[in-house]
């Protein structure tokens, strides 16, 4: 790949690409994803269309809140057990809307812990209204317009801290 | 404190990257593709269906941790290499370390790791960076994959360095001991040749080297069986783009940054028919480059029918047919 062939106006994700340059040397430049660059928008669209389905399923209790993220993570079952050290039949059961409710405090701060996310999050659904209509925070990731949602953990294991705010 | 004189770049590849820093840190200049090609790191492996991975997948460099080893071996070079079964000695072992001006490479969980935007972190298990001081709670990260400095807290890095699962890190970390007052280059170059050539042409397994990259070929077809919907299997053929070119290979799933390490190879050790070899190279990787932006493209408009995964099957198997050739002519340039 020749040098003027190699760059790519994207800030957002830089990376290195070896190119050869106009004396024939092969070296590396720094450069932006040709990927992210060209077909963004079409990851967000598909990974926001993935999280709507799975919240309706979820909201419909077709699945359960260890389905969803196991998904959204994309995880498979040895390596949510793997992960989680919950077994794989114990995980099997969880994935099923009514069975979830046997899930002990302390599994659910363990499969909490591999999605990153608070152990309340598997008991809830947090929706914003921004931009004409309600979306998913875990998509927004607090970057909604007007509102800004913040968790932070707390001395208590189990009880996390949420904070609403209006942007300023 | 950060540990002073410590040269931040970014680099084609986590390990390879920061392999090359710990190493230009420790004194000996050495380049990133010189690091690359001696290690072996260039090689084929695609897995059609694991418990590890929800969808077929490939890769396109050697197991992680394997350069180091290989580095360590062929160089000379001696590493200091640590595991933990505890999160916190783990831990209490870095902030030992890192006060005393020793840059430290660690394994991580990708996922975990804040300063990474959001819709790039994935579960993965083998990213490798360098922490170069602590301020606060918070870690000074030397990651190959970014332009500056980042930091990290203390939260997010110990669960990145225990997070379990496929190839769980356990807290593994290195750094440089030593490096040898003499470094035969020639040999080592030699054998990292011969390696690579060997995990590309003779491993008697169907899925590894360049009979991987056939039985990816052959195997693309079948993807939509796996797939949950059509979105799904868009965004899993566009995987193949971000394996080759954005996940950190230089371009062309590491044929750009072996190419430029024959071409570097070719003077150290005057042999000619490498520079040719290196230019061979860099053509087939154009080939690879042109793979990635096909199944962009496909993925994108969702024109994912048979004809176009068989289409997408072909070029794959054109490149087995490349690769076999220049892997036989590059093991015979270098007996």
């Amino acid at each position: 790949m020749k040098e003027k062939d190699g760059f790519i106006d994207y800030p957002d994700q830089q990376i290195i690409l070896y190119v050869e340059k106009e004396d024939g040397q092969y070296g590396p430049i720094q450069t932006g994803s040709y990927l992210s660059a060209n077909f963004m928008n079409d990851f967000l669209h598909k990974r926001k269309n993935l999280e709507a389905g799975l919240r309706g399923q979820l909201i419909a209790g077709k699945i359960s809140p260890v389905r969803f993220y196991m998904v959204m993570e994309d995880l498979t079952l040895q390596e949510l057990s793997a992960r989680s050290g919950i077994r794989q039949s114990r995980i099997k059961k969880h994935l099923d809307p009514v069975s979830f409710g046997k899930v002990t405090a302390d599994e659910l701060n363990h499969y909490a812990s591999v999605f990153n996310i608070p152990a309340a999050n598997l008991l809830q659904v947090t929706l914003i209204f921004t931009n004409d209509e309600f979306q998913s925070n875990v998509i927004l990731e607090n970057k909604a317009k007007n509102i800004s949602v913040t968790q932070s953990a707390t001395q208590n294991p189990y009880v996390v801290l949420t904070k609403i705010e209006e942007r300023k | 404190m950060t540990i002073p004189n410590f040269n931040h770049k970014m680099a084609a590849h986590c390990e390879s990257g920061t392999l090359t820093s710990l190493l230009n840190y420790a004194g000996l200049e050495i380049s990133e593709p010189l690091v690359f090609g001696i290690s072996s790191g260039i090689f084929f492996g695609y897995f059609h269906k694991t418990k590890a991975f929800s969808f077929p997948t490939f890769i396109v460099r050697n197991k992680p941790g394997q350069m180091r080893k290989n580095i360590e071996k062929r160089l000379g070079v001696k590493f200091s290499t640590y595991t933990f079964n505890s999160p916190d000695k783990g831990m209490a072992k870095l902030d030992e370390i890192i006060p005393q001006n020793i840059p430290t490479a660690c394994q991580v969980d990708f996922f975990y790791l804040d300063y990474v935007p959001s819709w790039e972190r994935v579960h993965i298990n083998a990213h490798f960076m360098t922490v170069i001081g602590k301020e606060g709670n918070n870690y000074v990260i030397s990651d190959a994959y970014f332009p500056t400095i980042m930091q990290l807290d203390t939260g997010s890095l110990e669960k990145g360095r225990f997070a379990g699962g496929n190839m769980s890190p356990k807290g593994f970390m290195f750094h440089c001991k030593t490096i040898p007052q003499t470094i035969d280059f020639e040999s080592a170059i030699k054998k990292g040749i011969k390696k690579a050539c060997f995990n590309m042409l003779s491993i008697p397994i169907p899925f590894l080297g360049v009979k991987g990259i056939r039985m990816f070929a052959k195997k693309v077809v079948e993807w939509p069986e796996f797939a949950r919907d059509t979105e799904h299997l868009s965004h899993e053929i566009m995987k193949i783009n971000i394996l080759l070119e954005d996940q950190g290979t230089g371009g062309a799933g590491f044929r750009f940054i072996y190419a430029t390490f024959l071409q570097q190879a070719a003077e150290i050790i005057h042999k000619p028919q490498l520079k040719d070899l290196s230019q061979q190279l860099m053509i087939i990787g154009d080939g690879w480059r042109e793979i990635s932006l096909f199944a962009a493209r496909i993925g994108k408009n969702r024109d994912l029918g048979q004809e176009k995964l068989r289409q997408l099957g072909d070029m794959i198997h054109d490149r087995a047919d490349v690769e076999e050739d220049f892997f036989k002519n590059l093991s015979k340039a270098i007996n």
